[in-house]
């Protein structure tokens, strides 16, 4: 029996875990470790995995994706530098610098061709990205394969109130997802947890679950950056989680957001508003799931680098658990705010 | 209250496009909306994800097929992102509007009791050099409510709904002239279409959803949930099409007072296109034909990929200045366009189903 | 190039309906021609309501089990194995008529992905009866010069069928009418040229295919509307409701000259192409594997698609329903998307190949 698992325990073991979208299969590995004693844990067609905490009451998904920025091989050049294209959303020009793990096992470093001229400020295009590997001219294309997938290798840290990570979005949503469910019992609720696959390729993983599950109502959980709501209004580290008002392909449905505004006001829990113009998480395709899921959004406030480590307040961090579990333990009635 | 029955389509569309309802807030509306179907339905009933159903059951013998018609009943808005120091509003658009047509206009804002504001400008003696030369964006534009910032804060937290405030405008023949027309004249047609069927039964059976959240997102979320939920034998959208209008190019729009736009494209089922034509024939209306050739940009593509796939059509209502607040329609064309589904569902042979068996 | 115990690719398919019309919303040509060939060998076919063409077909009863369900396999595999869904689209890319102009010009909007640039000066075939429009350019004495440098808006070009007026052009070509590139196919030594080989090398590989009964549980998708975004697969994938998919597809080549060469890749002639992703998969890591596996065993040669380019009917049939195990395998043409593409014959039976000795793996080993 492994003791019972902890924000500080979790983050770094799950951060470090290898899951590119559609290559999740070290995090898998590593959930199903954290998840051990829980529940019977289970991988659908697509990749996602899937816990059932069975409740008498309605049936309420609580999902988070588990898929982390990846890059993938497009060819070898004649040097022996890997060319890439990028899966997911993370900016070309923030994994410069990032220590790659290809496959789960070989190792390389990421690069760009650097223009001659200093001052040349056009944005980073992936194609100016390569793989260093050290494995040599020769070697390289050998050895790497076209189709090759790779992560960000990196392991969360602490620094005072932060933690530093490069795999955080949304690794820190899983550590939260499963702290919160840590000791849970005699759910009024039936409780189904899953951890999305192919988030970062457009929602894929979440959107086939909830059409499995034909959920009353859903929460999910991701990561917001700070910027992403411009201007006034923006969101920042350490004014606890965020509960979604718009972003791309979603809006809350009133009785979802109820529940989770009600759940905030029970634990005490402060919040902030979330309305992005542009990028979005698996929220759009729960939503949409079937004959439609009443959906919230709440996202951890994170704060990018420019690099590939991403930044969160530990609070934070600990007052989404409080709010998740409020929410997972309080029975869903589905009555108020009716739309 | 005026009782719903004997309404002309101008009086309705007056009435209809008057309510609130942006994208993800349609409560208001779809509210009026199960008075105003209940009174021509068979039955109403709203959906979880907040469409409204109106039913027509058919005539003919049970299992009956399944008609679907779908309009939707939000309009284009915003809700307020942030109040500023001052009591000055920023608003996030849900649906795109022009935002070159907002400067000026009065909207209101959806606290309890509502707030008539208005999207500031600066006077052109304040003006920077240039700056009349950029078109103005959303990010531009605040709302101004003339009321102290306490109040503001109290009354319009994050994410109240704002809406154009202006009411119908009566323009010379017959026309009208109000925000909203897109689609809340397709809701309007649905209603006169049920009221045509409840007297004449078809042999199928009817459903009438008003969908929420056409304008938002790539996705029609209330026709995409509605066609899972009902999974229909048939799907008809009706909405708006491009009115005539100096500057666009031919084919890219259909006259005001043309009668109904038949689309035609890949999201179009031929057999349900050339029944609608033969219809209007019948009915010595006139239609128009617009081509779609990369799809409809209605609730019809999302209802055509629903579920195991249904074969569509789109019913068009020549509209003039999409997404502003002066979107003009003809009443008259809105009449003939429930006319025209009406004849249409009504002839419907009860065996016809688009799933061809060859083996 | 032998068929090595799998049906021989039809190359008379591929031909007749390289030469049919079909753009993405108006393929029923190219349905008929596929409806004759695969009525004779499949169970059951039906033409779904947004036009995809659906035909199933049993594996031939050599094991039969008291109690198995007719026409499906079962999730758990059991010994029918894996109910499989093989899909190609019939649809291609081309034009729309949009209006009849007074002087009797067609104007149009491009369907799918054409390049602009390669329009004018170009005969298209508009529809069913096939007549010739030609796209007209202002001769180069007549531009400006300002504008020799510039790219003519494909919304600028128009379609000449040579009618005087309105009247003549609309009784000819009512609007909505779809117009196709005018290509005939011809073939020398083991190349063949045609137009559409996106996806008709896909169309004729699938209809080889069910030549005989398959090891496995098949439907066959020939689908609807993937050049607009591959809507004809999503609806026929609810409902076919298979265990896996297998899309088969023409890919564009990545021979360039002048270009490094390893940025060359897929070649035309070097085997099936096997997709690890695109715009729309990350393609299955078991499938994938089983795929691979099954090339090295029968000893088809394979190469990779490029990663991050393009998007099949897969990235949609992936998330139908709760999710199906997906995977593309392509039979790589030079220039696609354009009038006259170029495929080897061998790469197209190769494909054949593969496919077939892949539900026979499928057979054995799945899930």
């Amino acid at each position: 029996m492994s003791p019972k698992p902890s924000l500080d325990s979790l983050l770094p073991a799950l951060s470090e875990a290898y899951g590119p979208p559609g290559r999740e299969e070290g995090i898998r590995a590593a959930l199903r470790r954290a998840l051990r004693g829980m529940g019977t844990v289970r991988e659908d067609a697509l990749g996602n995995l899937h816990l059932h905490l069975p409740g008498k009451g309605k049936r309420l998904l609580l999902t988070a994706h588990m898929d982390a920025p990846g890059l993938i091989v497009t060819r070898v050049d004649a040097s022996g530098l890997a060319r890439l294209t990028l899966l997911g959303p993370m900016p070309a020009a923030d994994w410069i610098g990032a220590v790659v793990s290809l496959d789960g096992s070989a190792r390389g470093v990421v690069g760009w061709d650097r223009p001659r001229d200093a001052k040349e400020t056009r944005e980073i295009e992936p194609e100016a990205l390569y793989l260093e590997t050290g494995l040599g001219a020769k070697q390289a294309p050998k050895k790497i394969e076209v189709g090759t997938v790779g992560a960000l290798l990196d392991r969360a840290e602490r620094l005072g109130d932060l933690w530093c990570g490069g795999n955080l979005d949304n690794r820190a949503g899983c550590a939260a997802v499963v702290a919160a469910l840590s000791g849970v019992r005699g759910l009024r609720n039936d409780l189904h947890v899953v951890f999305a696959a192919q988030s970062d390729l457009g929602a894929r993983g979440a959107g086939t679950s909830a059409f499995g599950l034909q959920p009353d109502v859903a929460v999910v959980l991701d990561v917001a950056f700070v910027g992403e709501s411009r201007g006034t209004g923006d969101i920042a580290l350490g004014k606890g989680p965020c509960l979604g008002l718009k972003e791309e392909g979603y809006l809350p449905h009133p009785r979802a957001l109820d529940l989770a505004k009600r759940a905030a006001k029970a634990a005490r829990v402060p919040h902030q508003w979330l309305i992005r113009e542009s990028g979005g998480s698996d929220a759009r395709a729960v939503r949409a799931s079937r004959a439609g899921v009443p959906t919230a959004l709440v996202a951890i406030p994170a704060r990018k680098t420019g690099g590939p480590r991403v930044l969160v307040n530990a609070n934070d961090l600990e007052q989404t658990v409080k709010l998740l579990r409020h929410i997972v333990t309080t029975p869903y009635t589905g009555e108020k705010g009716s739309r | 209250m005026v009782s719903n029955v004997g309404r002309t389509s101008a009086e309705w569309l007056r009435y209809i496009t008057s309510l609130p309802g942006v994208p993800g807030q349609e409560e208001a509306v779809a509210r009026e909306l199960l008075k105003a179907f209940g009174s021509v339905a068979d039955r109403v009933e709203q959906d979880r994800m907040g469409s409204v159903y109106a039913w027509i059951q058919g005539d003919g013998k049970p299992p009956r097929p399944r008609a679907l018609l779908a309009a939707h009943m939000d309009k284009i808005g915003f809700l307020v992102r942030a109040v500023e120091p001052g009591g000055y509003l920023r608003v996030t658009e849900v649906g795109g509007f022009d935002s070159r047509t907002l400067p000026g206009k009065e909207v209101l804002v959806h606290s309890s009791p509502p707030m008539v504001a208005v999207f500031a400008t600066r006077p052109p003696h304040l003006q920077k050099k240039g700056e009349a030369d950029r078109p103005i964006q959303l990010e531009d534009l605040y709302l101004d409510t003339g009321r102290p910032e306490r109040e503001v804060k109290r009354k319009a937290p994050v994410g109240t709904m704002v809406t154009l405030r202006q009411s119908p405008i009566e323009l010379l023949g017959d026309r009208l002239a109000a925000p909203g027309m897109d689609d809340r004249a397709g809701v309007v047609v649905m209603l006169r279409a049920l009221e045509l069927l409840a007297s004449k039964r078809p042999s199928w059976d009817v459903v009438a959803v008003a969908t929420v959240e056409e304008e938002f997102g790539a996705v029609c979320l209330g026709a995409r949930t509605a066609a899972e939920n009902l999974s229909p034998d048939l799907g008809i959208a009706i909405d708006v099409s491009h009115g005539d209008m100096p500057g666009a190019r031919e084919g890219d729009t259909v006259p005001l007072g043309s009668g109904p736009a038949l689309s035609i494209g890949g999201n179009i089922h031929p057999v349900v296109l050339e029944g609608l034509k033969r219809s209007a024939k019948a009915l010595s209306m006139p239609y128009r034909v617009e081509p779609c050739p990369t799809g409809s940009g209605t609730d019809a593509m999302d209802i055509q990929i629903s579920s195991s796939g249904v074969p569509t059509a789109v019913i068009g209502i020549p509209c003039r200045y999409m997404h502003t607040g002066v979107e003009t329609v003809e009443p008259r064309d809105v009449d003939r366009c429930a006319h025209l589904l009406a004849h249409y569902l009504s002839e419907l042979s009860p065996e016809w189903r688009a799933v061809e068996v060859l083996k | 190039m032998s068929a090595n115990g799998a049906p021989k690719f039809r190359e008379d398919i591929l031909q007749e309906i390289s030469n049919a019309p079909g753009v993405s919303g108006g393929e029923e040509a190219i349905r008929s021609i596929l409806a004759e060939y695969a009525r004779e060998n499949v169970d059951s076919l039906e033409v779904d309501p947004m036009g995809s063409l659906v035909a199933r077909i049993d594996p031939a009863p050599a094991r039969p089990r008291a109690g198995a369900k007719s026409g499906r396999g079962s999730r758990n595999g059991g010994r029918r194995g894996p109910h499989v869904m093989l899909c190609a689209h019939m649809d291609e890319v081309g034009l729309m008529v949009t209006a009849v102009e007074k002087e009797g010009r067609l104007r149009f909007r491009r369907v799918g992905g054409i390049d602009p640039r390669i329009l004018p000066g170009q005969v298209f075939r508009i529809g069913a009866e096939g007549i010739r429009g030609v796209v007209g350019a202002l001769p180069p004495h007549l531009t400006p010069r300002a504008e020799r440098d510039k790219v003519t808006p494909a919304d600028d070009l128009y379609l000449d069928i040579g009618a005087r007026s309105r009247e003549e052009a609309e009784e000819r070509v009512p609007v909505g009418t779809y117009a196709v590139f005018d290509t005939t196919y011809e073939a020398w030594g083991t190349t063949r040229k045609g137009k559409a080989f996106d996806d008709r090398a896909g169309c004729a590989v699938l209809a080889s295919l069910i030549q005989r009964r398959p090891p496995v549980p098949v439907t066959a998708v020939w689908s609807v509307q993937e050049e607009v975004g591959l809507r004809g697969a999503a609806a026929a994938a609810r409902r076919v409701q298979p265990d896996l998919a297998i899309v088969l597809e023409g890919t564009a080549s990545g021979e360039s000259p002048g270009a490094p060469p390893d940025e060359q890749y897929p070649f035309m002639g070097k085997g099936p192409a096997l997709t690890v992703h695109d715009r729309t998969l990350m393609v299955h890591a078991r499938l994938l594997d089983r795929i691979e596996e099954t090339a090295k065993r029968h000893k088809v040669p394979t190469q990779w698609k490029r990663p991050g380019v393009g998007g099949t009917d897969a990235g949609r049939i992936a998330i139908s329903g709760a999710g199906v195990p997906s995977a593309v395998v392509s039979v790589v043409c030079r220039y696609i998307h354009a009038p006259a593409a170029f495929l080897d014959v061998r790469d197209a039976q190769r494909t054949v190949t593969l496919i077939w000795h892949t539900l026979e793996t499928l057979r054995k080993e799945w899930p």
